[in-house]
C-alpha cells in the first residue's frame, strides 16, 4: 500500500514538472495553430544551458534560470523571426519540414559540440523529505511547486490582462481577433517567444532529475504532446491535469511492468493516446484530429 | 407508392442542443424540393445527416426503399446521392477537369472515359473554357460551378444543392437557376437549400420550411410565401419573395 | 483575372520534353540513359558507391514520396519498413537459407503490412499528431528489434555471409550491384509514373487535397490511405532487403534510426513533393553531397551532414516549396525570348 502510494506521489509531482514543459507547446499551439516540432530541441537545449550554468560557474540550476529563461524568449523570437513567420502564409507542410529540419540541426550541433554522452548535475539536496513511509525528492517537490505557482501566473495574466485577452481572443477566432484590432502578429511573436522561455524555465527544473543529450528531445516532445492531446489543445488547465495523468501511468508502470518496456514507455503511451483517446480526457476538443488545411 | 427519399423524424443534437429535431419529410421522384429556413436552422446539418457526414441521434432515412441511416458519406455517394458543400472544397492541386473527373470516376473507371464525362459535365454548367485552369485562380462564382459539376458528374439519382448561388452575379444566376431548372426532366431528383430566395421560389416544385431545427411549413411554393408561420420565421431577416 | 480561356483537350502526340504527370519525356530518358552510362562506365570504386547509393536511395524518396507526396500521409517513420524489409530477408537468408531473390518479395510484404497497420493506428490522426504517430512507431520496431535478439541479433546486428553467389546475391563487382540499384529505382519510378495517371492516384491526390470531397465523391479515404501506406512501405521494405544485400550487415540503431526516416522525407521535400522525378532529382543531389561530406569530414564531424541537410531544407521549404521540380517546371515555362 505504501508502495503504491509512494508511486502515486511521484507521479502526480513529476507530472506536475512534465505540465510545465508542455504548457509553452500547448499554448503555441493554441495561438498560432503550428507546431513546433523543434519544442523538445529547445528543451534540449536549454537543460545544457542550466548544465554548463551549474558547471562552470558553480551556480544550481534553479539560479540558472534567471539566465536561461530570457535567453529562451530571445532565442524563441529570433526562431519565430527568421522561421516560423516566413512559413505562416505558405502551406502547413512549411512549418512541419522546417521545424523538423530545425530539431535535425539543434540536435546534430548538439552531438558536435556536446557529444552524445549523458551529461548531469550533481545532486541538489542531501535528503528526502519523509512523510509518514512516503520519501519526497525535495527537486521534484520544488518542480512541482514552481510548476503550480507558474500555471497559477499564466491563468492570471491571461485572465486579467490586455495581452492575456488578445491571446483567448487570437485561440478564439485569430481573423475576428484581427479585426477587432488585436496586432495578432505581434500576438503570435510574444507567445511564441514566451513558449519558448516557459520550456527554458521547465530545463531549469529538469536538470537537477534528469540527464541531458543531444536526443533528449524527442521522448519529452512525445509526452508534450500526449499531454497536450489529453488536456485540450490551448489550455492550461487542461496541461497541469493531463501531466498529472502521464506521470502517474508512468510511475505505476515503470515499477509494475517489465522494465525493458521502459525504454518503449513514451512511444508506446503516445501511440495508446492517439489511437484511443485522440480528443482528448474530456473529449472536448479534436487536437488530433485537426488536419493541416485548416 | 412510397417515397424516393424519406427523412422520418431525424433529429441530431450538439451535446446539450438539438439542431434538428424531429424532422420529417418526403421527396418524391423527379421533384426539386426547395428547403428554406432562417440562418441556423439546421439546414446544412439535415445535408450532412443524408449525405453520411453526421448519424442522427433518432430516426431514420430511407432512400428507395433502402435505410441509408449511418452509412459513410462515400457509401451514400456509391447508392446515387451526391451533395454540393456550402463552402466550396475543390482538390486545390488538381486542375477544373481534374477535380470533376474525380466525381466521374464513380461511373466511369477509365481515365480517359471520366475525362470525356467532367468534360461534358463542365460543359454543361458553361465552364468549357476552364479545363486546365488550376482551381487555385478560380473565382467564387466559378467555385461554385465547380461544385455543382462535381456532384453532377456523379451522375447521381438526387443531388442535394447547398446554396450553389451565394457569391454569384445576378445574370450567373439566372442561367444557374435555368439549369437547375432543367435537371428533373434529366432524371435528376433535386434538394436544393439556397439564400436566393426568389430563384428557389420559381423552381422549386414544393417547399419545406425549417426554423430552428423543426419543420414549420410544405407545400407549393405560392403557398408558402403567404404562410404566417414562414413569415414569422423570417421576421428581421432579409427577405425576398418577389 | 483568368489567362486564357481556350485549353486544348487533345494532349498533343508528341513526346514533351519536361516531365508531366503520367506520360514519359525527353528529359526522363536521357537521365536514364546518363545512368545507365555511369553504371557501364569505367570509374573509381569510390564513386561507385555514392552512384549506386543515389539509385537506392532515389528508389526509397520515390517510395516515401507515393505516401507524403501522394497521398500527403507525412511519415518520419519509413526505417521501421526499410528496416522490416531488410531484417526479414537477412533472417530468411541468415537462418533459413531462403534466397534473398525470394526474401525480397517476403521483406516487401510484410513492410507493406506494417505500414497498412500504421495507417490503420493513424485512422482519425491528421497534421501534426499523424506525423508524430509515424515517428513513435518507427521507435518502437526499433526498440523491438534491440530487444528481439534471438531473431535480430540485437545491438550486435546481423551479418550476410561475404561469399559471393547468385543464389545469395552476393556480388564481388560494384557494378553488378549498380546494375540491381538502378533496377529498383527503374521500378519504383515506373511504378510512380503508373500511378499518378491511374485512378487510384487520382483518390490519392483528392484524399490528401480535400477528404470530405474525396468522401462525398464516393472515394473511401481509409482505405486510400491504407492502400497508399502500404504500397510505400512495401517499396521502402524492398529497398531495405537490397540495402542488406549490399552492405551485409543490419543494426537496427542505423536502418531504424529517425535519422534515416527524416532522410527518405528530405528528399522528396527539397526535389518536389508530389512529383516522379522530384524525389530523383533530390536523391541524385543530396546523396552524393551527403556521401561526399561524410568521406571528407569522417567521424570527426558526426552528424555535420545532417545539419547541413537541415540547414539546405529549412532554405528550400521556404523560398522553394515546390523543389527542384517545381524550378524544373518553372523552367520550362520560361520564354525569354517572346
Amino acid at each position: 500500500m505504501s508502495t503504491l502510494g509512494q508511486l502515486v506521489i511521484s507521479g502526480i509531482l513529476i507530472g506536475g514538472i512534465y505540465a510545465l514543459m508542455s504548457i509553452g507547446l500547448t499554448l503555441i499551439f493554441g495561438v498560432l495553430r503550428i507546431v513546433n516540432f523543434a519544442h523538445g530541441e529547445f528543451l534540449m537545449v536549454a537543460m545544457y544551458g542550466a548544465w554548463a550554468i551549474t558547471r562552470l560557474l558553480g551556480l544550481n540550476p534553479y539560479v540558472a534560470a534567471v539566465a536561461i529563461v530570457p535567453a529562451m524568449f530571445l532565442f524563441g523570437a529570433i526562431v519565430y523571426r527568421m522561421i516560423i513567420n516566413p512559413a505562416l502564409d505558405k502551406p502547413h507542410l512549411v512549418v512541419v519540414f522546417a521545424t523538423m529540419a530545425l530539431s535535425i540541426f539543434m540536435q546534430n550541433v548538439a552531438l558536435m559540440m556536446m557529444t552524445a554522452d549523458l551529461m548531469d548535475v550533481p545532486p541538489i539536496f542531501g535528503r528526502s523529505i519523509t512523510i509518514g513511509p512516503i520519501y519526497i525528492k525535495v527537486e521534484l517537490l520544488l518542480g512541482f511547486i514552481i510548476t503550480i505557482l507558474c500555471t497559477v501566473a499564466l491563468q492570471w495574466m491571461i485572465k486579467t490582462t490586455y495581452l492575456g485577452k488578445a491571446i483567448r481572443a487570437t485561440v478564439q477566432d485569430g481573423e475576428a481577433a484581427m479585426l477587432m484590432g488585436i496586432p495578432v502578429p505581434r500576438i503570435f511573436l510574444i507567445t511564441f517567444a514566451g513558449g519558448s522561455a516557459l520550456v527554458g524555465l521547465a530545463a531549469c527544473v529538469m536538470m537537477p532529475l534528469f540527464s541531458v543529450f543531444p536526443t533528449v528531445g524527442l521522448n519529452f516532445v512525445l509526452i508534450a504532446f500526449v499531454i497536450v492531446v489529453l488536456g485540450g489543445m490551448g489550455s492550461i488547465e487542461g496541461a497541469l491535469l493531463g501531466g498529472i495523468c502521464v506521470g502517474v501511468v508512468q510511475s505505476l508502470s515503470s515499477y509494475y511492468v517489465a522494465p525493458a518496456f521502459g525504454q518503449m514507455f513514451f512511444f508506446v503511451l503516445f501511440l495508446f493516446v492517439m489511437i484511443f483517446r485522440p480528443n482528448g480526457l474530456l473529449g472536448q476538443k479534436g487536437a488530433a484530429t485537426i488536419g493541416m488545411n485548416e | 407508392m412510397s417515397a424516393f427519399l424519406e427523412v422520418r423524424h431525424v433529429s441530431r443534437a450538439f451535446n446539450s442542443t438539438m439542431a434538428v429535431k424531429d424532422v420529417s419529410f418526403a421527396v418524391q421522384q423527379g421533384e426539386l424540393l426547395g428547403l428554406m429556413g432562417p440562418n441556423g436552422a439546421g439546414k446544412s446539418t439535415l445535408f450532412n445527416l443524408i449525405a453520411g457526414v453526421l448519424a442522427p441521434t433518432a430516426g431514420e432515412i430511407i432512400f428507395e426503399g433502402k435505410p441509408v441511416t449511418g452509412r459513410k458519406p462515400y457509401e451514400v455517394a456509391r447508392i446515387g446521392i451526391a451533395r454540393t458543400f456550402q463552402i466550396p472544397k475543390p482538390y486545390r492541386q488538381l486542375s477544373v477537369v481534374e477535380n470533376v473527373m474525380l466525381s466521374a470516376f464513380l461511373r466511369e473507371k477509365s481515365v480517359a472515359g471520366a475525362r470525356s464525362l467532367a468534360e461534358a459535365t463542365l460543359a454543361d454548367v458553361g465552364l468549357s473554357d476552364y479545363f486546365g485552369t488550376p482551381v487555385g485562380s478560380l473565382t467564387v462564382g466559378l467555385l461554385k460551378r465547380l461544385e455543382v459539376a462535381r456532384a453532377l458528374a456523379m451522375r447521381p439519382k438526387l443531388v442535394l444543392f447547398d446554396e450553389i448561388m451565394a457569391g454569384l452575379t445576378p445574370t450567373e444566376v439566372g442561367a444557374m437557376t435555368k439549369f437547375v431548372a432543367s435537371l428533373p426532366s434529366r432524371g435528376i431528383t433535386v434538394v436544393w437549400v439556397e439564400h436566393v430566395l426568389y430563384a428557389i421560389m420559381k423552381t422549386a416544385t414544393r417547399m419545406v420550411v425549417i426554423n430552428r431545427g423543426e419543420v414549420i411549413a410544405g407545400g407549393a411554393p405560392a403557398a408558402i410565401a403567404r404562410d404566417p408561420a414562414v413569415v414569422k420565421a423570417y421576421l428581421g431577416e432579409e427577405m425576398d419573395l418577389a | 483575372m483568368l489567362v486564357t480561356g481556350a485549353v486544348s483537350t487533345k494532349k498533343p502526340m508528341r513526346v514533351p520534353i519536361l516531365p508531366e504527370r503520367g506520360r514519359l519525356s525527353w528529359f526522363e530518358l536521357v537521365l536514364l540513359l546518363v545512368c545507365i552510362g555511369l553504371v557501364v562506365a569505367s570509374i573509381p570504386s569510390s564513386l561507385r558507391d555514392v552512384i549506386l547509393l543515389s539509385f537506392l536511395f532515389g528508389g526509397l524518396a520515390l517510395a516515401w514520396n507515393i505516401a507524403g507526396g501522394y497521398a500527403g500521409l507525412i511519415s518520419f517513420g519509413h526505417a521501421a519498413f526499410f528496416g522490416v524489409g531488410g531484417y526479414t530477408s537477412t533472417i530468411l537468408l541468415v537462418h533459413y537459407d531462403i534466397t534473398p531473390w525470394i526474401g525480397i518479395w517476403f521483406g516487401g510484404t510484410i513492410a507493406g503490412v506494417f505500414g497498412a497497420a500504421l495507417a490503420l493506428i493513424c485512422a482519425r490522426l491528421r497534421g501534426p499528431f499523424f506525423i508524430l504517430s509515424t515517428l513513435a512507431f518507427a521507435e518502437v520496431v526499433r526498440i523491438g528489434a534491440l530487444n528481439w535478439s534471438s531473431l535480430t541479433g540485437g545491438p550486435e546486428g546481423l551479418s550476410i555471409m561475404p561469399t559471393p553467389g547468385l543464389a545469395s546475391m552476393v556480388f564481388a563487382s560494384k557494378a553488378t550491384y549498380a546494375w540491381l540499384m538502378l533496377g529498383y529505382l527503374v521500378v519504383v519510378y515506373a511504378i510512380t509514373k503508373a500511378l499518378e495517371a491511374s485512378r487510384f492516384g487520382y483518390y490519392l491526390f483528392a484524399i490528401r487535397d480535400n477528404e470530405d470531397a474525396a468522401s462525398a465523391a464516393g472515394v473511401n479515404p481509409l482505405l486510400g490511405r491504407t492502400l497508399a501506406m502500404a504500397l510505400s512501405a512495401a517499396l521502402t521494405g524492398v529497398g531495405g532487403s537490397l540495402f542488406a544485400q549490399y552492405f551485409l550487415y543490419l543494426d537496427p540503431t542505423y536502418v531504424i534510426s529517425p535519422e534515416l526516416s527524416f532522410q527518405f522525407a528530405l528528399l522528396p521535400a527539397v526535389g518536389g513533393l508530389g512529383t516522379a522525378i522530384g524525389p530523383v532529382l533530390g536523391s541524385f543531389l543530396i546523396t552524393p553531397l551527403s556521401e561526399l561530406l561524410r568521406s571528407y569530414f569522417g567521424n570527426s564531424a558526426a552528424g555535420l551532414h545532417l545539419v547541413i541537410y537541415s540547414l539546405g531544407l529549412v532554405v528550400v521549404m521556404l523560398y522553394f516549396p515546390s523543389g527542384l521540380a517545381g524550378a524544373l517546371a518553372k523552367l520550362a515555362r520560361w520564354r525569354p525570348f517572346s
